[in-house]
């Protein structure tokens, strides 16, 4: 058995190196999570020349400084696992942002190989860089290429199998950026202060630059490590550490523009871009604004043009047509199992899996905007708006995620970079009405308000945004403690969509949802089927109907029947699951389902009905999603009891306010 | 054709000149570092001549043809210490010696191919005035940095003792002619404290004595780019970083995109209020305005 290779993949955002991954990875890639953390992991295997080489995909960062989780990630993997090889996967149209984590490296001594990628939108950009120049300046194969066009990956393959076959001479860096300046006196003092073994597993040099550069977690590590007598000392030392900062950072941009002078050749740029031409419009505050609702709208459209029909079409041909062959002619089973198959399964979970085309397309369209670097925009536009939530405008993007399924938004919100903003956004999410939320609101209103079935249900959209910007504000002030959210962010250049990488990242976030229907999903289906079957096989008196009953006091005071109590309590499960609850409950009366809820619903326990749904707590799936990314059931719980008495109080005021007007 | 020694003697009366005049037996073999019988000889041969004037006890002035020995031999000497600093990169603390031996073996060829090498320059690498063919010097009006009072912006013209130790002393501190620096405060122990870039530096009086200066006038004053923060550029307008603020986080991410002082920025949106768009290192960075509040440029031309 050979020992497979290590090798990882590194490089900043919006260099394509989840591209050049998958073109290493092919199909062989494992999604997970970095182990206790909640930043994706990517990992896969290649096989090449009688080698196996693991392929580990490192968060996408600017420096290896550990200002954030995916720069703490990185760089614990680079310097505790010690990879075989490094693979820094550059963008070739701003090398010189890139070759910054570059001088990183090579202050870290790590063997690596760079990947130059986008080649070809640097030529377009008037950019010519000698590789050749670059490699032997570095002493480091260089590989031009461009993962979008798929060339060069061969030759980056060689290179990553050459490397590990016949691996260089590491040489002993002695000539440190610093060497020469004002801040070298500081830096040999404070070696001087440390050994090898207390800096362990982190080589020494580096572990004091990263004190001067003011790293929260050396600074700790070292902290703890270091004799009492000696702090005063490292004190003394690190006075200054904000200065420090600034000239290392000074002198590692020196290093860059040295290198620049080496290997980078640009013609003075011409005309403005395609990006800076189109950007103008889209970042503006008045039209960037009108084209993100144009554009949103489109998509919208898109999906429920495409999607709604397909998830008619499986609910008829699939879960319908499913069912009733179970009952029809799967006789030879206890009706109690039939009863199991038909509702629970196909029924319960049968129903969620329906939506997937409609996901997918949520997914695909998302996917499509962020990879041709629209997404960035949104959130540039959108900040303004966002700051009086104590948010920024990353925070949009999950939020608008969130129109198509809670779950990935939960997830998405990864994106942004503070804690604080994070846990309010994901508060805040569950609060956005995604797609099954909007199939029940939609099917409602058709059933009670006819003709202005459509002005009812963008209503209680543009109705349940305000809630959340008020809960927003409400919770940012009163319940949150901590930084508030600051926007650094790059614009990436727009370019060409690789579609096969959008349709794999819709595929992994559309399997992420069918994974949680098949687990958590699937066990809230049973136990809702369980008690609405025990005991007496009857819903009319099942537990499921005692609490709806139970609840009915409660639903009274808006004019809600015990019927849509359970209705309400069925959408845990899953949000859709609401219409196929009503079914069932009102399936004795033989009106069928639309005339039924007339009889059950005035306009304005309707439309009271209408907003406890969409507020009401989040689905199991959204909720165990909660509960993995905030790592906490404190927060898991306050998300739930928040909304329960929001949805509550908020749905109480409006039938009051509603009956007031409407009779 | 004069003899090395005659050149010698005749530059160091024209140095000694602009501060005393006739230049005395004494000061000239202190400059020259020869014994007074020595001097006196010399002296009475270069009367001899017709270069100088020399009156016993009193001491020597240059004839008007001694002026234009005297001048050509000075500007060679400035002309090679330039080149040497500028063109081989010689620290300016090894150039005066280096300058007093090529000095005399420089022809006429040998001077214009060192002027069209140079280009353009009227100083020597310590702030003093190359003399023209004509043996015309443009020498700025100075005075002691000492003297200057606190509260003002002077510019430093040139160094007066041109001693190794002196100006080695100076290059640590980054003081050389035409740095601009702000007197902070005269301080009790006899120092100066002077404000460089965002350096602090304080001088002894004894350098400070050393360093010619003189205050900006209010003209110069107000082309002086201003240092505002990065939110105040609009849109189009280019600047050159200063300082990068704001906690750890954000500072350290900011210098991660490359906004370290002196990287050059160009605004590409502001809009008064809500986040800006700055282009930098060939990308554009949306910056939230906290974070644009808290770093500061000055104004630029330079096209990004």
């Amino acid at each position: 058995m050979i020992k497979p290779a290590i090798v990882a993949l590194a490089g900043s955002p919006n260099v394509g190196k989840s591209t050049v991954f998958n073109l290493l990875t092919g199909l062989s890639q494992h999604v997970g999570n970095w182990p206790g953390k909640t930043v994706e992991q990517k990992t896969g295997t290649l096989y090449r020349d009688g080698l196996i080489i693991n392929l580990v995909d490192l968060p996408g960062t600017y420096s290896l400084t550990a200002n954030s989780t995916e720069e703490l990630i990185a760089r614990d993997f680079l310097v505790r696992e010690q990879p075989d090889l490094v693979v820094a996967v550059l963008n070739a149209a701003s090398l010189q942002r890139n070759l910054y984590l570059v001088a990183e490296f090579v202050e870290l001594g790590i063997p690596m190989i760079l990947a130059l990628n986008m080649i070809d939108v640097a030529q377009q950009e008037g950019i010519r860089i000698n590789a050749q120049a670059l490699s032997s300046a570095l002493n480091v194969p260089v590989i031009p290429m461009s993962a979008a066009k798929n060339s060069g990956i061969r030759e980056l393959i060689d290179a990553i199998v050459a490397e590990l076959q016949h691996p260089r001479i590491k040489i002993q860096q002695t000539d440190h950026i610093e060497t020469d300046s004002e801040i070298e006196n500081i830096i040999k003092q404070i070696e001087a202060l440390l050994t090898d073994e207390l800096t362990n597993p982190y080589p020494k040099h580096w572990t004091v630059m990263k004190l001067l550069e003011g790293d929260q977690e050396i600074n700790k590590l070292i902290r703890n490590r270091l004799p009492v007598e000696k702090q005063k000392n490292l004190d003394s030392l690190l006075e200054n550490q904000e200065t420090s900062a600034i000239t290392i950072a000074t002198l590692r941009s020196q290093w860059v523009q040295n290198m620049i002078m080496i290997c980078q050749e640009k013609k003075s740029p011409g005309k403005a871009s395609l990006t800076e031409r189109f950007d103008r419009a889209a970042t503006h505050p008045v039209s960037g604004i009108i084209i993100l609702i144009a554009i949103m709208a489109l998509v919208f459209s898109l999906v429920y043009n495409i999607g709604v029909p397909l998830q008619h079409l499986l609910n008829s041909y699939l879960v319908e047509a499913g069912r009733k062959l179970i009952y029809t002619s799967f006789t030879f089973m206890p009706i109690l199992l039939q009863s199991f198959l038909a509702d629970a399964l196909l029924g319960g979970v049968g129903t969620v899996l329906t939506f997937i085309p409609i996901l997918f397309l949520f997914f695909f369209a998302w996917g499509f905007l962020e990879d041709v670097g629209y997404t960035a925009r949104v959130a540039f536009v959108a900040d303004r708006f966002m700051h009086p939530l104590g948010l920024h405008g990353k925070s949009v993007l999950p939020l608008v995620l969130g129109f198509g399924c809670n779950v990935p938004a939960v997830t998405g919100t990864r994106i942004i970079d503070s804690p604080r903003a994070r846990l309010l956004t994901i508060l805040l999410t569950p609060l956005i009405p995604c797609t099954g939320r909007m199939a029940v609101v939609t099917f409602t209103a058709a059933a009670i308000f006819g003709t202005r079935a459509t002005f009812v249900s963008l209503g209680i959209i543009i109705f349940s945004i305000l809630i959340m910007l008020i809960s927003g504000i409400v919770i940012n002030r009163a319940v949150l403690r901590g930084e508030k959210a600051i926007l650094i962010m790059e614009l990436p250049l727009y370019h060409i969509p690789h579609f096969k990488l959008i349709a794999l990242t819709s595929w992994q976030r559309t399997m992420g949802f069918i994974k949680r229907a098949g687990t958590v999903i699937l066990v809230a289906a049973v136990i809702i089927w369980l008690l609405s079957h025990f005991p007496g096989d009857n819903i009319e008196t099942s537990l499921l109907a005692q609490i709806g009953k139970g609840l009915e006091p409660i639903g009274r005071t808006m004019g809600l029947g015990w019927q849509m109590m359970v209705a309400l309590l069925a959408s845990f499960v899953a949000k859709e699951n609401t219409i196929a609850t009503l079914g069932v409950l009102l399936a004795g009366k033989d009106v069928g389902v639309y005339t039924a809820l007339q009889d059950l619903l005035t306009p304005a326990s309707a439309l009271a009905f209408l907003v406890l749904q969409v507020l009401f707590i989040p689905c199991v799936a959204t909720v165990s999603a909660i509960h993995q990314e905030t790592q906490s059931w404190k927060w898991t719980g306050f998300s739930l009891v928040f909304q329960l008495i929001l949805s509550f109080a908020v749905a109480f005021i409006v039938f009051k306010i509603a009956s007031l007007f409407i009779q | 054709m004069a003899s090395e020694r005659i050149e010698e003697y005749l530059e160091a009366i024209y140095r000694k000149q602009s501060t005393e005049t006739p230049v005395s037996t004494s000061s000239i073999a202190e400059e020259l570092k020869v014994s007074l019988p020595a001097v006196t000889d010399m002296l009475l041969k270069l009367e001899k001549r017709g270069l100088i004037e020399y009156t016993a006890n009193k001491g020597a002035v240059l004839t008007e043809q001694g002026r234009k020995l005297a001048t050509s031999t000075v500007r060679k000497h400035r002309l090679w210490e330039r080149f040497l600093t500028d063109i081989l990169g010689l620290q300016w603390d090894v150039v005066d010696n280096e300058a007093c031996r090529l000095e005399h073996a420089t022809s006429p060829v040998t001077e214009k191919a060192l002027l069209s090498v140079l280009g353009d320059i009227d100083t020597c690498p310590h702030g003093h005035g190359i003399p023209d063919k004509n043996g015309n010097v443009k020498e700025e009006k100075a005075m002691p940095l000492w003297e200057i009072s606190p509260g003002h912006k002077a510019c430093i013209i040139s160094v007066n003792d041109e001693t190794p130790e002196t100006l080695r002393q100076l290059q640590k501190s980054g003081l050389k002619p035409r740095t601009v620096v702000s007197i902070e405060s005269k301080n009790s122990d006899n120092t100066i404290s002077l404000k460089l870039a965002d350096h602090l530096i304080s001088l002894h009086k004894e350098l400070a004595s050393n360093l010619l200066a003189r205050s900006l006038t209010a003209k110069e004053l107000a082309e002086i780019p201003e240092e505002i923060s990065m939110s105040h550029l609009s849109a189009g307008e280019s600047g050159i970083v200063k300082s990068v603020g704001g906690g750890r986080g954000v500072l350290g991410r900011c210098l991660s995109l490359g906004f370290t002082p002196g990287s050059v920025v160009k605004m590409v949106e502001n809009f008064g209020k809500g986040p800006v768009l700055v282009k930098i290192q060939d990308t554009e960075v949306a910056l939230g305005r906290g974070v644009a509040d808290r770093m500061t440029v000055v104004r630029s031309n330079i096209k990004y």
